[in-house]
C-alpha cells in the first residue's frame, strides 16, 4: 500500500484549471477495459460503426433484428469499441536535467510536475498511467495502471527521485519501445542533450509500433540565450569536465549548434508525427500542460 | 638609446602585469554547472584558434602598451649615432674635432658646412649630458684639449670655427688617450667628428694600431662615436699654387705663376673667375675648365719694381669657401741660383754655363765634393753633382738638402761606380756605335724639366745623340728614354724636393747635350723648382708654423684683423719678413676613406657610426617619448578594438535586441 503524502510538484491550482481538459489519444489505443478512447476492434459502446454480414458464430444478440424483418436477411449491427488509456510517461533523470537557470525551477523540477499532473489527469479520467525513469541506476519502472494506488506509486516514486548521471535515454526508450507491447501514449520528458541521430531513431522506434509519442524538450532559458559577460568555468553536469572559455567568444558558434538541433528535433518528431512540445522553464505548467490537452483535443475531434 | 630617467626602468617588470592578470583571471573564473556541454564545446572547437589567436593578441597589446608607457615616461633618447646602449652617461666626453680645411665643404644640396652641421649635431648631442659627464673639445687645429663649460661653449667660434689646417686623427687620438690617462677619467667617451679625408686619417699610419690598442687597454671602458660626413657630392674646385717665381727681364721681371686646380665634376666645361691679388692690386682673368685638373699658368709683369711682394689667387665661392685661395709671397731672384760638384771640371763646363743664374748671369760655382761637404751649408737651389756618388754622411747632406726643397741632379762620373743613392745608381752600358748613336725616342712634355715651352713647342729631344751612356739602377720615374727603353733622365721626389738621375753627361765625348738648346731650358727649369728651397722663408703650410715663427707677431697683410697665422691661410707680415700662408696641400686630395675603413682602424674599441649626409637637426638624438607614447596609444587602440565583442553579435544579443527578447521557439519551417 502505498503511502499518502502531500506532493509539493502537484499544484492544486493548475489541477484545478485542468480537470475539465480530457487527456485524449491521437490514435486509436488498445486498452484493456472499456474508457473514453477510440480502440482498434468493434466493441458494445453506443457509437455505430458499420452493418455487415451475419456469418455463423456472431453473437445473435447484436444481429439486427428490424433488417431481418424487413428484408429477410442477416445483418449483424457494429458499434465503435471504447477503451482506456495506457499513458506511459518517460522521465529523464540524467544529471543534465537537474539544471537550473537564474528564472524558473530546473529542468527535473519542471518535467516531474508536468509527469506527475499528467499521471494525475490520466488516472482521474480512468486511464492507467504508468512511469518510467531514464537514469544512471536502475531505475523504477511502474507500468501503468488505473487504480489510484498505483497513482500514489507513481507520484511518491517521482517524489524520490532526483536528477544523477549521464543521460541514457537512448537505451531506455529503444527498450520502451520493445517494453509496451500495446499501443499506448507515449509522452517522454527529457533535454534531448545528446547525440541526435540515434535519438531520432529510437523516437522512430516508437512510433513504428504505434504508439501515440508526445515529446517534452525541456529548456532553460539560460541555455537558449547563453548570455554571459565575462569567462567562466563551465562544469559539465554529467561529468568531471570543466572548461573555461569567453563566453562572448563563442556564443555565435553555441548558438548555431543550439539553435541547429532543436530545428532539427522538432522537424523530425513533424515527419514522425510525433507531438513536440519546446518547454521554457519559465513557462507556467498550467499553460503548458493546458496548451497541450486542448491541442490534442482538437485533433482527436478533427478526426 | 639612451633614457634621461634610466632608474624608472626598473620598473620594466611591470609588463609582466598584464600576463600575472591574466593567469589570475583564468584560474579564479567562476565556475558555472552546465547542462548544454555538447553545444558548448562544439563551439570552442569551432572558434578555439582564432579566439585564442585574438586572446594573444590583446595580452600582447597589453604588455606592449605598459612597455610603451614605462619608456615613455623613462624620456627616452635616441638617433642613429648614439645607439642602443643602456649605458649610464660617461665621466668623460673627449669630443675629437676635425676642423680641417676640407671639412668646410658644404654638405649636399644645404647651406651649412660639415664642420657647421658637426658642431650643431655634437653641442646638441652634448647638452643632454652636460650636467652629468666632463666634455672636452680637441681639435685638430690647436690639438690642445679644453675642458667645456657646457655644451654652449662648442658654438664658439674661437674654438671649433673654420680653419685652413690639415687634421692627424692618430695624433689626435693619442692626445685624447694622453689626456685621459693625465686626468684619470673614469669611463669615457670618444666622439669623433670628420669628413673621413684620407690624407687627415693616414690609415697606413703605423700609429693606429699602437692608439687604438693603448685605448682598449685603459682600465675604464672606452666608447667611440664617430660622426663621419662622407660625402663629397658638391660641385668644388680647388687651388693650389705649383710655382711662383720671379724671373729677370731685359725690362725689368715678371711673376711666373702656376696654379693647380682640380674639380671633382669632371663632366661640363666651367668657366669662371679667377682673381689676382698682387700687392693688393685686384685683377681678374676667366678661366675655361674641362676635365677633373687644370695647370694654370700666368705671368704678370713686375715691371721694375724690386724687393718682396705677395700675392693671392682666388676662386669664386663654391662649395669649400677654404680651398679656393693660393697665397703667395715672392722675393728677388738674386738668390736663386746652382752648384756643381765635380772632380773633372773640363767635362762639366757646359753644365756650369747652363746654369747660370738667371739674376747675375754668373755661371754656376763649382766645387769639389770634398769642398762641398766640408761646407756647412748651401744657398744653392740646384746640385749638379758629377762625381762618385757619395758616402753615408754625403748622403745624409744630400737627403737634407732634397727634404728642404732643393733639386740635385746626378751624371755618370765616367769611372766605375758602386756607389747607391737611395738605391739608385749606375752601371756599366756599352758606348753605342760610331755612326749610330742613341736617340731619345719618349720623353715627358706635359711637366717636369723636359715639358714643352710655355708656347707650347717641344723640346728637341729628338735630335739629340748620344755616344755614350751609363745605365740607370734601381727604381725611379722616367722622364725620358732611348729607343731600348733605357732611360736617360730619372727622377724621384723626396721630401719637398726631388733628385734625378741623367743617363749621360753634356759633353762631346758622350753626347751632343751640351749644345745647350734642351741642357738649358732643362737646367733652368729645375733650378726655380729649387727655388722651392729657399722660399721656406715666405711659404708655408698653415698649422705647420715653426715654434720660432708662430712666436712672432703676424700682421695680416689684407687688413683683416684677428686673422691667426696658425689657423687661416692668407699673407702675414712680421716686421719686414712676409709670410704666405697656405692650407697644406694634403688638404686637396678629395680621396675619403670608406666607412668600413674607418671601421677597422678603430676596431678593438667599440664604435658606434653615424654617416651624416643631410643637415638633419635630430640626427644624433632627440627625445623621442612622443614616439612611445603615441605606441601606447596605438596599442590600446588594438587592445580595445580585439576584446570588443563582435558587430554581429551585439545584433543578436537577446538582451539588447527587441525581437530576440521573445526568442522562444525557433522556425522550422
Amino acid at each position: 500500500m502505498a503511502e499518502e503524502k502531500p506532493h509539493s510538484f502537484l499544484d492544486p491550482v493548475v489541477l484545478a484549471q485542468l480537470a475539465h481538459l480530457p487527456l485524449m489519444s491521437r490514435f486509436a489505443m488498445e486498452g484493456s477495459v472499456s474508457g473514453h478512447h477510440k480502440s482498434p476492434h468493434r466493441g458494445s459502446s453506443v457509437e455505430f460503426a458499420e452493418y455487415r454480414s451475419y456469418v455463423p458464430g456472431d453473437d445473435l444478440r447484436r444481429l439486427d433484428w428490424r433488417v431481418l424483418g424487413r428484408t429477410d436477411r442477416y445483418y449483424m449491427k457494429e458499434f465503435e469499441a471504447d477503451t482506456n488509456l495506457r499513458c506511459c510517461l518517460v522521465l529523464d533523470a540524467s544529471a543534465s536535467m537537474g539544471f537550473a537557470g537564474k528564472l524558473g525551477p530546473s529542468k527535473f523540477a519542471f518535467a516531474r510536475q508536468l509527469a506527475g499532473t499528467l499521471a494525475y489527469l490520466a488516472v482521474q479520467q480512468g486511464d492507467a498511467a504508468g512511469l518510467y525513469c531514464v537514469g544512471e541506476k536502475t531505475p523504477p519502472e511502474l507500468p501503468p495502471r488505473r487504480n489510484p494506488a498505483h497513482l500514489q506509486e507513481i507520484l511518491n516514486t517521482i517524489d524520490d527521485l532526483e536528477p544523477n548521471g549521464p543521460t541514457t535515454i537512448l537505451r531506455a526508450l529503444h527498450d520502451l519501445a520493445e517494453k509496451i507491447r500495446r499501443r499506448a501514449l507515449v509522452i517522454v520528458f527529457s533535454d534531448f542533450f545528446c547525440e541526435l541521430e540515434p535519438l531520432l531513431g529510437c523516437l522512430q522506434h516508437l512510433r513504428f509500433q504505434k504508439h501515440d509519442l508526445a515529446v517534452f524538450h525541456l529548456l532553460d532559458r539560460m541555455e537558449m540565450e547563453f548570455k554571459f559577460d565575462r569567462p567562466l568555468r563551465f562544469q559539465d553536469l554529467e561529468s568531471p569536465f570543466s572548461l573555461v572559455t569567453e563566453p562572448a567568444m563563442v556564443r555565435d558558434e553555441y548558438l548555431r549548434a543550439f539553435d541547429a538541433h532543436r530545428a532539427r528535433l522538432r522537424q523530425a518528431c513533424l515527419e514522425f508525427n510525433a507531438d513536440y512540445r519546446e518547454v521554457v522553464t519559465d513557462q507556467a505548467p498550467g499553460q503548458v500542460l493546458a496548451g497541450f490537452l486542448t491541442e490534442r483535443a482538437q485533433q482527436v475531434g478533427a478526426h | 638609446m639612451t633614457f634621461l630617467q634610466p632608474f624608472l626602468l626598473w620598473g620594466l617588470p611591470l609588463i609582466l602585469v598584464p600576463v600575472i592578470i591574466h593567469l589570475i583571471n583564468r584560474l579564479r573564473h567562476k565556475p558555472q554547472p552546465w547542462a548544454a556541454m555538447m553545444f558548448l564545446l562544439q563551439a570552442t572547437r569551432a572558434s578555439t584558434s582564432h579566439a585564442k589567436l585574438r586572446q594573444w593578441l590583446v595580452l600582447l597589446f597589453r604588455t606592449l602598451a605598459v612597455l610603451a608607457l614605462i619608456l615613455f615616461i623613462a624620456r627616452p633618447l635616441a638617433g642613429g649615432w648614439l645607439g642602443w646602449t643602456l649605458s649610464p652617461a660617461p665621466d668623460v666626453i673627449v669630443i675629437v674635432l676635425d676642423r680641417s680645411a676640407s671639412m668646410e665643404s658644404r654638405l649636399a644640396g644645404q647651406t651649412v658646412t660639415k664642420r657647421e652641421q658637426a658642431v650643431k649635431l655634437l653641442a646638441e648631442a652634448a647638452r643632454e649630458f652636460q650636467d652629468k659627464s666632463h666634455l672636452v673639445l680637441l681639435d685638430s687645429a690647436t690639438r690642445i684639449p679644453q675642458q667645456l663649460a657646457n655644451a654652449k661653449s662648442l658654438l664658439e667660434p674661437t674654438l671649433t670655427g673654420p680653419t685652413d689646417t690639415a687634421a692627424d686623427l692618430p695624433t689626435l687620438l693619442q692626445l685624447a688617450h694622453n689626456w685621459l690617462v693625465e686626468n684619470r677619467a673614469g669611463a669615457a667617451e670618444l666622439w669623433l667628428a670628420s669628413d673621413l679625408q684620407r690624407s687627415n686619417w693616414l690609415p697606413d699610419d703605423e700609429r693606429w694600431k699602437s692608439v687604438t690598442a693603448q685605448l682598449a687597454k685603459l682600465p675604464q671602458r672606452v666608447r667611440v662615436r664617430l660622426l663621419a660626413f662622407d660625402d663629397d657630392r658638391e660641385p668644388n674646385i680647388s687651388a693650389t699654387l705649383a710655382e711662383v717665381f720671379r724671373r729677370a727681364r731685359p725690362d725689368g721681371a715678371e711673376l711666373s705663376l702656376a696654379l693647380d686646380l682640380a674639380r671633382n665634376a669632371t663632366n661640363g666645361t666651367a668657366r669662371f673667375p679667377l682673381a689676382l691679388t698682387l700687392n693688393g692690386v685686384k685683377s681678374q682673368a676667366e678661366l675655361d675648365m674641362d676635365g677633373a685638373a687644370l695647370r694654370w699658368r700666368y705671368k704678370a709683369d713686375l715691371g721694375a719694381a724690386k724687393g718682396l711682394g705677395w700675392g693671392a689667387l682666388e676662386l669664386p665661392a663654391d662649395a669649400n669657401a677654404r680651398d679656393n685661395a693660393a697665397y703667395f709671397v715672392f722675393g728677388s731672384d738674386s738668390a736663386v741660383r746652382a752648384a756643381v760638384v765635380s772632380d773633372q771640371p773640363a767635362l762639366i763646363r757646359n753644365v756650369q754655363l747652363a746654369a747660370l743664374a738667371p739674376a747675375t748671369r754668373q755661371p754656376a760655382e763649382l766645387l769639389t765634393p770634398a769642398a762641398f761637404l766640408e761646407r756647412a751649408a748651401t744657398d744653392a737651389a740646384l746640385l749638379l753633382w758629377h762625381a762618385p756618388l757619395p758616402d753615408a754622411a754625403g748622403e745624409r747632406r744630400l737627403r737634407g738638402f732634397i727634404e728642404e726643397g732643393g733639386v740635385v741632379i746626378f751624371l755618370p762620373a765616367g769611372q766605375a761606380d758602386t756607389g747607391k743613392f737611395m738605391d739608385l745608381g749606375w752601371a756599366e752600358a756599352p758606348s753605342a756605335p760610331a755612326d749610330k748613336p742613341f736617340k731619345i725616342t719618349r720623353w715627358e712634355q706635359q711637366e717636369g724639366p723636359l715639358a714643352k715651352t710655355d708656347e707650347g713647342l717641344s723640346l728637341p729631344l729628338g735630335d739629340l745623340e748620344i755616344t755614350r751612356r751609363a745605365a740607370i739602377t734601381g727604381d725611379a720615374t722616367a722622364l725620358a728614354a732611348f729607343a731600348d727603353g733605357s732611360p736617360l733622365l730619372t727622377r724621384r721626389a723626396l721630401g719637398r724636393g726631388q733628385f734625378l738621375f741623367l743617363a749621360t753627361v753634356p759633353h762631346d765625348d758622350w753626347s751632343t747635350l751640351g749644345d745647350g738648346s734642351v741642357l738649358v731650358p732643362m737646367l733652368q727649369r729645375l733650378l726655380q723648382t729649387g727655388a722651392r728651397r729657399l722660399n721656406q722663408e715666405t711659404m708655408a703650410a698653415c698649422g705647420e708654423l715653426s715654434a720660432l715663427d708662430r712666436a712672432k707677431q703676424w700682421i695680416s697683410t689684407d687688413g683683416t684683423i684677428g686673422k691667426n697665422v696658425a689657423l687661416q691661410a692668407g699673407v702675414y707680415r712680421s716686421g719686414e719678413r712676409l709670410l704666405a700662408v697656405n692650407r697644406p696641400a694634403a688638404e686637396d686630395e678629395r680621396a675619403l676613406l670608406t666607412a668600413d675603413s674607418a671601421r677597422n682602424l678603430l676596431a678593438p674599441l667599440p664604435l658606434q657610426l653615424l654617416q651624416e649626409r643631410a643637415a638633419r637637426t635630430d640626427a644624433l638624438q632627440g627625445e623621442i617619448w612622443r614616439l612611445f607614447l603615441f605606441g601606447m596609444l596605438v596599442f590600446l587602440f588594438f587592445e580595445a578594438w580585439l576584446v570588443l565583442p563582435p558587430k554581429r553579435a551585439a545584433v543578436t544579443d537577446p538582451l539588447t535586441a527587441p525581437s530576440a527578447r521573445e526568442r522562444e521557439l525557433i522556425d522550422v519551417t
